[in-house]
């Protein structure tokens, strides 16, 4: 480290690392994907794709 | 700059830490609409009148939903699924895959180039529609590389350097103005055209030019041909993805934004261009619409292209930050920004015809995306199992374990290349020339699925016993910590 912003700025990596790590100890993840997600995609992809496919070609 | 002078929200918005939940401005209609605003331009209605050239209207809808509907979510699941999980900068993610130099290299491929020439098209075209609305209101003689052209052209991405420059929020304040327009425009010119031709006379209506005698292979270029549109956010969507509250509202503003918003603006561009026989939309909006319609509308669409030119510079600019380090990161924003926009402005200027080549362009980048597509899925979410060690991912070159082999990834980067070379084997964009296979599956999936199980087998098979990049045990599902001192600055 040479100049004190760096210092700050490590300081405040290091803060934002921990944030992350504590969510992942807790397995806490607000608002993320779930499984329930993943099948509305995919149904929602299957629908367009073949919907899409039989009705114009 | 004195430590207390610092704003760290600010500077993890616009660099390479992570931003936090709690930092993160963008709600589910914010994103919506800065993805909106990103999706609708010049680009969506060329793409719409490419798509018209292969194939009629009723097939050109199918290609166009099916090719963005792909290409959009292999793209994203790639970016915005991690970006919006961590709230990791889109290319430093990206060195727990290729290594800290393999992810400037990537950087260099698939932002510098091509976001320089995507910022010089985009003002292109914002400067002909310009150009056209003169023509429209007075006795001007039109001229897509005359001096009222390139002139406008600059000025766009003068316009685009100063939102910018102010950040993200001044972005979510013009996205949030524009985008709504932009949608309610396209509607009413969708219920002008249906209003001078029924639905069943536009879907009898034949392709314009198309370039083949068999009618799948056609369908199938216009199926790549958007499906190059939906993978060519790739380089930009993970950057806006961070600024989001949360995962879920990194992903599903994707499906609104650059899926629907954009797959409607080139079907009105299909319509438009089947209907009046011409993709220009300098010309077929004066005659759906006449010609106060057609100058409020070409006058939107001009700007339209400015809120997409800012969002791929902030997001470009925010990765530039990290390819070089301490220097970069010093250098003051507004700098960074102006720096970057010399070279589009040069092109704007002295090289105009990189416009006409526009969708060679666009499908010679899908090589490159559907690729990277792959191998972050295969890396993400098959070989990481959507965990990152943030720690790893900051730590210095030398201690990293994602400093692979000289900071890069040969794994990685040699599923790039096989992924690549199969697109091109299978189509090739200059020529359109294609082998059975296209017709079928087209390239762009068969490039992304064969990255990723390159990059997936050969991660499995060497990296573990090279010591390569802390993936977990396949057995064991558990991530190794380093403990490494994130205190070091990445890219040091």
């Amino acid at each position: 480290m040479n100049s004190q912003a760096e210092h700050a700025r490590a300081q405040d990596l290091e803060r934002r690392i921990r944030v992350y790590e504590d969510m992942e100890k807790e397995d806490e993840w607000p608002g993320a994907l779930s499984a329930t997600d993943y099948v509305a995609i995919t149904l929602m992809t299957l629908v367009l794709v073949v919907g899409f496919y039989l009705w114009g070609y | 700059m004195a430590s207390h002078d610092v704003d760290h929200g600010l500077e993890a918005e616009r660099g390479d830490t992570p931003l936090l939940p709690s930092e993160r401005m963008w709600g589910f209609w914010e994103f919506s609409y800065a993805n909106s605003a990103l999706a609708i331009a010049t680009w969506a209605f060329l793409i719409g009148g490419a798509t018209a050239l292969f194939v009629g209207p009723r097939e050109g809808i199918a290609a166009i939903v099916i090719g963005n509907i792909l290409g959009v979510l292999l793209a994203t699941f790639a970016t915005c699924v991690p970006c919006g999980k961590y709230g990791t900068e889109q290319f430093t993610f990206l060195r727990s895959m290729f290594g800290s130099n393999g992810s400037r290299l990537v950087y260099v491929l698939a932002v510098v180039f091509l976001t320089m020439g995507w910022l010089a098209v985009l003002g292109l075209m914002f400067g002909r529609s310009i150009d056209g609305l003169s023509g429209l209101v007075s006795a001007h003689q039109t001229d897509a590389n005359g001096g009222l052209a390139l002139a406008s052209g600059t000025f766009a991405i003068v316009l685009t350097a100063i939102v910018v420059a102010k950040g993200p929020t001044s972005i979510k304040v013009f996205n949030t103005v524009v985008a709504p327009a932009l949608v309610l425009i396209m509607g009413v010119m969708l219920y002008m055209i249906l209003g001078k031709h029924s639905f069943a006379e536009l879907m009898a209506l034949p392709a314009l030019d198309a370039p083949f005698d068999d009618k799948r292979v056609n369908f199938m270029i216009a199926v790549e041909v958007n499906m190059a549109a939906g993978f060519s956010w790739w380089p930009y969507i993970g950057n806006l993805a961070r600024l989001s509250k949360n995962q879920r509202t990194a992903f599903w503003p994707n499906v609104i934004g650059i899926f629907a918003a954009a797959a409607l603006g080139e079907v009105v561009g299909l319509l438009a261009a089947a209907a009046l026989g011409n993709s220009d939309p300098t010309i077929w909006m004066t005659h759906i619409g006449g010609l106060v319609f057609g100058v409020i509308a070409l006058g939107f669409v001009a700007f339209a292209n400015v809120t997409s030119m800012i969002n791929i510079l902030y997001t470009s600019i925010v990765g530039l930050r990290q390819l070089a380090g301490r220097k970069l990161r010093e250098m003051s924003w507004s700098l960074l920004v102006v720096l970057f926009c010399v070279v589009p402005v040069l092109i704007v200027c002295f090289a105009p015809g990189i416009y006409d080549g526009f969708f060679i362009f666009l499908v010679w980048t899908s090589a490159l995306n559907s690729a990277l597509a792959g191998i972050g899925i295969a890396d993400y979410f098959f070989l990481r199992r959507q965990r990152l060690n943030l720690r790893h991912l900051y730590a210095a070159e030398a201690q990293s374990p994602y400093r692979y082999w000289k900071g890069f990834n040969p794994i990685a980067l040699s599923a790039l290349v096989v992924g690549f070379a199969v697109y091109v084997l299978v189509f090739n964009p200059q020529t359109l020339a294609n082998t059975t296979l296209f017709s079928f599956i087209s390239a762009s999936l068969p490039s992304c699925l064969l990255a990723g199980l390159v990059h997936y087998g050969l991660t499995r098979v060497l990296a573990q016993r090279l010591g390569w990049g802390a993936y977990p045990n396949s057995d064991a599902g558990t991530i190794r910590t380093l403990d490494l001192d994130a205190r070091s600055y990445s890219n040091d």
